[in-house]
């Protein structure tokens, strides 16, 4: 068994980064790259180079390929010493023609072209224009491989923060254990790690909430958003909580004490912050002063799962017995009327009866729009049967098909002939069964509340997940596109390993292993 | 002893005699029943229920309504829902309001939408659109699903490599691989067939490769297969007609999905560009939620449900008629 479900793992992975791969050359090759300025405000007012500029910086901030400006380069080689800083004017200075006026401009040049293109780069050199067109300007580009975009991608997937992270010099590195927390004022007893040089300031901590003991250590990158939720990383973007901020006393690194939503233990480092700004040292002693914010609400998918999660809770309280009643009863009137709901279900479109449902409900007084701000526990109430809606006519449908099938099979009408009562041969013969193949969908309902559902979110207002890819999708954001295809997938190929496992624990006939066939 | 066989003094014509009677090689084989025809059993079993013959009814009704009427009223989309752009007084009527304002109509029976056009018609044009669309996509993935299907199911060696492609494709987002499409070809009618049919079928296949894995290890395929049957005999001839009942019933519920579909894709804009059912009904959704407007939304959502409920009912009834068990 361990060893059949190891290769099925390693399957299931090889499928996931298929999956990536797949999506990656769907966006990134098939998609004109031209049309990521179709809704910006500042492309129509670029001219010229300056135009041009300003597309490749874009398609390389939306990860379609790799661009070096000629003016990084001279100051690379001036970090790597091998150009004096007074020199930089000399070699920046370009011609006409971009091809160099100055003699420390042309060899740059020539340095420059050489290199790139012996990378397997473009290198575009552009002449001055007349008019509008600005300065001479040069850069090489180059397509991202497929391979290369798949390495990249996967390896970056998990880091984990430690005190070589940051670049810059920040004085002794290393990481210090403290049982009393600073930012609870240093009096309270709550052990904490806290690094100096790692990208964190505290990489383990304790806090009242769940799960109480919190570490930043392991951080996840699904992918760099670009338009939906610019700079943050897709599973930041899915877990952060939302809604107002909630204020606590809070005592700063340099002593002082203030009522804020900062939380000081996700302070993250962010170079020269420091000395940019006064108010910044009125708080903090070091660069650690990127803080997000307390705020009341859950997370995007927190909302999505509690929602989810609920919903099919109550379909399958409510699916299984109206499923079993409709077995034992067939043909008769519960049945008949299940069958009506089924029908309707399977039929109308989802979004004809969740608006329906939604003005039910309305009509009855119950609250048909999600408000973060003033949350009462009846706002979920509409969600969540609307999306038990489905899934109970689903559910229905399957165990009233497999209880029949059992009952008209022959062991059944042995057992009866045998003399077992229908209510042994009920509970202890076809239920167990009938449920077999209902208990292989479990997993995967339970994970796909995570994913969260599209129509009843925008139906109610809900600031869950399951719009995110239609935003990220409309906004061309690839790098949100990338990061929820992955982690969908990965759901679901989890969610169809564990509906397997479940269903042998459940029955022991099933074996996946060979040998026992 | 010559004389037993020598009857010519009997003085009998050749006739009268006992002669050697032709034994019939077939008729010893025939078995004495009644006769039994499939399709003919089909429809017996079809019509003898009355809610089949009332959904029939309906069924033709909208048909007649969905290809006919437009046709029949030359019903232009370009300029028809246009024509009271500029008469503010014939926008957002309800039923009663249009029959006032326009005269008793046909047209004007489900009132008039936000820019003074005839819900009615515009219904009945955009249905033609999106029931076209669930038909061609059902034919295209049921004809291509059945098929591999047929083969995944039945090869080991391709079961193994069609389940991987199945992992992947299965995981790849749909909503994504629609809207690529989308962009890559635009918003017509025949990229959205493309999109829906690229990898639509291979659900359609899993589901046949499981039914047929089912059926191809029963005693009776062993026996067929030991004596001798080539594989497409058994295919054609043991397991297609126990599928038979099974592909309808699926069909019947292919076909409302589509629909369902299209009027999901359009709700989040990335549907067709032309006027579906689904694309009526996104348009007409902020008119929902102003009061005594709500006519232009729930009328398309309704014949949205009608449609596919009628389609759903007539096609589930034929495949449990097609269930040759039910012919007793």
């Amino acid at each position: 068994m361990t060893k059949y479900l190891i290769s099925r793992i390693l399957r299931a992975i090889v499928s996931v980064v298929i999956v990536v791969a797949v999506v990656m050359v769907m966006i990134y090759s098939f998609l004109d790259k031209q049309s990521i300025f179709a809704n910006d405000p500042v492309y129509p007012k670029q001219k010229g180079n300056a135009k041009q500029i300003y597309m490749m910086q874009e398609w390389e901030r939306y990860g379609y390929l790799d661009y070096v400006n000629y003016t990084e380069y001279v100051q690379s080689l001036i970090n790597s010493g091998e150009v004096s800083q007074d020199k930089y004017d000399a070699h920046v200075s370009l011609g006409k023609d971009a091809v160099g006026a100055t003699a420390e401009a042309k060899s740059s040049v020539q340095k420059f072209t050489e290199y790139y293109q012996s990378q397997g780069y473009t290198v575009v050199p552009m002449a001055q224009k007349t008019g509008a067109g600005g300065q001479p300007r040069l850069y090489a580009y180059k397509d991202i491989p497929i391979l290369n975009r798949l390495w990249n991608y996967f390896s970056g997937l998990i880091k984990i923060d430690n005190i070589h992270t940051v670049q810059e010099d920040v004085g002794e590195r290393g990481l210090t254990f403290t049982l009393y927390d600073p930012a609870y004022g240093g009096e309270k007893f709550s052990p904490a790690i806290i690094g100096n040089g790692t990208r964190h300031k505290y990489l383990v901590y304790c806090s009242d909430s769940f799960p109480f003991i919190h570490q930043n250590l392991l951080s996840i990158n699904l992918g760099m958003s670009y338009s939906v939720n610019k700079n943050i990383d897709v599973f930041e973007t899915m877990t952060a909580s939302q809604g107002s901020f909630v204020k606590s006393t809070v005592t700063y690194p340099t002593g002082w004490v203030e009522e804020t939503a900062d939380d000081l233990h996700s302070a993250i480092h962010s170079p020269g912050s420091l000395s940019m700004g006064d108010l910044n040292q009125r708080y903090y002693v070091d660069d650690y002063t990127s803080v997000t914010t307390v705020k009341s609400g859950m997370s995007k998918m927190g909302y999505s799962f509690v929602i989810g999660i609920l919903s099919v809770i109550l379909a399958y309280f409510l699916a299984i017995p109206m499923g079993i009643a409709m077995a034992l009863k067939k043909d008769k009137l519960i049945d008949k009327l299940g069958t009506f709901y089924i029908i309707f279900i399977m039929a109308v479109p989802s979004l004809g009866y969740i608006f329906l449902f939604k003005s039910i409900g309305s009509t009855a007084g119950l609250p048909a729009k999600f408000d973060m701000q003033d949350p009462t526990w009846l706002m979920y109430l509409l969600p969540i049967v609307s999306l038990a809606l489905p899934s109970i006519a689903n559910l229905m449908k399957w165990l009233r098909r497999y209880m029949i099938d059992q009952m008209n099979s022959d062991y059944v009408k042995f057992a009866r002939s045998g003399g077992l009562s229908e209510r042994e041969i009920f509970s202890k013969h076809i239920l167990k069964n009938a449920i077999i193949p209902i208990v292989h969908g479990i997993p995967a309902s339970v994970l796909g509340a995570l994913t969260g559902a599209i129509i009843t979110e925008r139906v109610y207002v809900v600031p869950g997940v399951g719009n995110l890819l239609t935003e990220a999708i409309n906004s061309y954001d690839n790098g949100v596109i990338v990061g929820v295809t992955l982690f969908y997938a990965l759901l679901s190929v989890t969610a169809v390993i564990l509906g397997d496992v479940l269903m042998s624990m459940v029955d022991p006939r099933i074996s996946f292993t060979t040998k026992a066939r | 002893m010559d004389e037993l066989y020598n009857l010519d003094h009997l003085n009998m014509s050749e006739e009268e005699l006992f002669s050697m009677a032709d034994r019939d090689e077939l008729a010893s084989e025939r078995i004495t029943a009644p006769r039994y025809s499939y399709w003919q059993s089909v429809f017996r079993v079809f019509f003898k229920k009355r809610i089949n013959i009332i959904a029939l009814g309906l069924l033709a009704v909208m048909l007649i309504f969905i290809y006919v009427y437009p046709l029949a009223i030359g019903y232009d989309a370009e300029v028809d829902p246009y024509v009271n752009l500029l008469d503010s007084s014939t926008k957002h009527l309800s039923p009663a309001a249009a029959f006032e304002r326009f005269g008793f109509q046909l047209k004007w029976l489900l009132g008039a939408g936000a820019s003074g056009e005839s819900t009615f018609d515009a219904i009945w044009y955009g249905a033609s659109i999106s029931v076209s669309l669930a038909l061609v996509c059902a034919l295209i993935n049921m004809t291509v699903g059945v098929i591999v299907g047929a083969i995944w199911g039945f090869s080991k060696r391709v079961d193994a490599f069609m389940t991987e492609v199945y992992n992947i494709i299965a995981n790849v987002p749909y909503i994504l691989l629609i809207s690529v499409i989308v962009l890559i070809m635009s918003a017509s009618f025949g990229a959205m067939v493309f999109a829906l049919t690229v990898t639509g079928w291979i659900a359609i296949a899993y589901f046949i490769r499981t039914q047929v894995i089912i059926i191809r290890d029963r005693e009776y395929n062993l026996a067929s297969r030991c004596l001798g049957t080539p594989i497409t005999r058994i295919a054609m001839k043991n397991i297609l007609p126990f599928m038979t009942s099974v592909i309808v019933t699926l069909a019947a519920t292919e076909i409302p999905s589509y629909i369902s579909y299209e009027v999901f894709l359009s709700y989040i804009g990335m549907g067709l560009k032309d006027m579906s059912l689904g694309k009526l009904i996104e348009a007409s959704q902020s008119a929902m939620v102003t009061p005594g407007w709500g006519f232009e939304f729930w009328s398309p959502v309704a014949v949205a449900s009608i449609i596919a409920v009628v389609l759903y009912l007539v096609g589930q009834n034929l495949g449990d008629a097609s269930d040759p068990r039910t012919h007793m």
